[in-house]
């Protein structure tokens, strides 16, 4: 099944900027500071909390470790964070990646997301005593395996999407340290880059039945001047099963990924 | 004294060969199956090509093979369905209520199988790429019903087709510690005249699977 969330967002986005350049006739400078103004759906900045999961208490593995496994709903970031300190070419870029209306982004033509990209879609944890899973609904049907059974990164030979994950219980915090990535994703619809230099860490802790808290910080001195924290929840979905999503199958965004 | 030597002699050899029984019959704590790990197909990935085909279906697959598979999806990135397979390792992830497959290829996906008691439910995908798959345990032996499939996937490489009626009864079990046994029962009411049963054997991958994304190096998608 296809779903076309991104089509309608561009669609929005596009009808927003119409509707503002019908308002203030524009030169060319004018219009990239109007379209600078443009929040894609992918960055833009949450008002209020998102509405609780269900409430219950933590399930547990048979060795006394919460268990995270279930189908959860896409990872919303909290309102009021302190956005990315960039360097400047960082800033640049995605300054233009967003004023092109994030035609370039290699999610929207069936590439992974990459690390901590959140999507409006769900995705599924399935925990063992040595490995964490993680399956995702879409933007492509694929998944992240995070070790638990040892405390080193293997060594990376060829840079990786996902990159090289191992997790470590902190009490009741399982803390996902990951490296090894290229730099061909973005982190967000924004166009946030990176490079290969890219460390990523996310603490997640299942707070209750239905509520799971995503602390990630983001280290890549090559991009960001101070290591860039976000905090996210995701509700646990109770109500329908995942679906197959095939990115491939009738990928109409790519006809909406025209850029100016 | 004597005695006492004995009965540990006897204890070692018992432990011993519990212990290479147990390598025989790879189990998990609750006495199911083990197929978890990675596994690569032993054989040829194709099926025999003895399928009691009804004529338009034979028709079909012998298109394919003459137009030299030009329009397998697999060169469009879209997924592999449930008996086709590719000869890159397969992961088995094992809990007591699901079953994940993790591919490598030909699309760097997965598949879930429902333990969890579950009846068939079609409502949200009447016709997937890789089906609705419920499983239950017969001794050791773990069977998967599976339905909902559409009828675009192909069931090997030359093309062998099968309708939207495919249903798929795939029994798995570790006959000894280096090999996983899969029969395949494949009913098709549309394209088979009568059921037809294949088995293939998987070996240990000895490698943890790689990232590979097929979208990535193709040219006929994405773009």
């Amino acid at each position: 099944m296809k779903k076309n969330y991104l089509g309608w967002a561009i669609s929005l986005a596009a009808a927003s900027l119409l509707l503002s350049l019908a308002r203030t006739p524009a030169t060319a400078q004018d219009q990239i500071k109007v379209t600078g103004k443009i929040v894609p759906p992918g960055a833009a900045a949450p008002k209020a909390l998102p509405p609780a999961g269900p409430k219950g208490p933590v399930p547990h593995m048979a060795d006394g470790k919460p268990d995270l496994s279930g189908i959860w709903n896409g990872q919303r970031a909290l309102p009021n964070q302190e956005p990315p300190v960039m360097l400047p070419w960082a800033e640049k870029l995605t300054a233009e990646r967003t004023n092109n209306y994030s035609a370039d982004d290699p999610e929207a033509r069936c590439l992974p997301g990459g690390v901590p990209r959140a999507a409006p879609y769900h995705y599924q944890l399935v925990q063992t005593p040595k490995l964490l899973l993680m399956l995702f609904e879409g933007n492509i049907h694929s998944y992240r395996q995070m070790f638990l059974d040892r405390s080193e990164h293997l060594k990376i030979t060829e840079p990786l999407w996902y990159g090289e994950s191992i997790g470590s219980w902190d009490g009741d915090t399982l803390v996902v340290d990951t490296v090894g990535f290229n730099d061909k994703f973005w982190f967000d619809m924004a166009g946030h880059p990176h490079t290969t230099q890219l460390h990523v860490m996310e603490r997640y802790h299942r707070r209750d039945f239905g509520n799971l808290d995503i602390g990630i910080t983001i280290v890549d001195p090559g991009t960001y001047s101070k290591p860039w924290v976000i905090q996210r929840v995701s509700t646990l979905e109770t109500g329908i099963e995942m679906s197959e999503y095939v990115c491939n199958e009738n990928n109409s965004d790519v006809l909406h990924l025209v850029g100016k | 004294m004597r005695w006492s030597i004995l009965l540990a002699l006897t204890w070692a050899a018992g432990t011993l060969l519990a212990q290479s029984s147990a390598q025989y019959l790879p189990l998990t704590p609750d006495g199911k199956g083990d197929l978890s790990g990675g596994w690569v197909v032993r054989d040829s990935t194709n099926l025999p090509d003895d399928l009691p085909y009804r004529p338009e279906a034979l028709k079909l697959w012998q298109e394919r093979k003459a137009d030299l598979a030009k329009d397998d999806p697999a060169t469009y990135c879209l997924p592999n369905g449930v008996v086709r397979v590719t000869s890159l390792p397969y992961k088995i992830v094992q809990t007591p209520k699901l079953i994940v497959i993790l591919s490598e290829g030909n699309t760097h996906s997965f598949r879930r199988i429902f333990l969890d008691g579950r009846a068939h439910n079609l409502d949200l995908e009447p016709n997937s790429w890789t089906g609705d798959s419920i499983g239950k345990w017969e001794g050791t032996t773990l069977v998967v019903d599976t339905i909902g499939f559409n009828d675009r996937t192909w069931l090997d490489d030359t093309g062998k087709p099968h309708s939207d009626q495919l249903h798929v009864i795939e029994r798995y079990r570790r006959p000894d510690a280096g090999r996983l046994e899969v029969q395949y029962t494949i009913e098709d009411p549309k394209d088979l005249t009568r059921p037809y049963t294949f088995t293939r054997a998987f070996v240990p991958a000895n490698r943890e699977i790689q990232e590979r994304f097929c979208t990535e190096q193709n040219h006929l998608v994405g773009k």
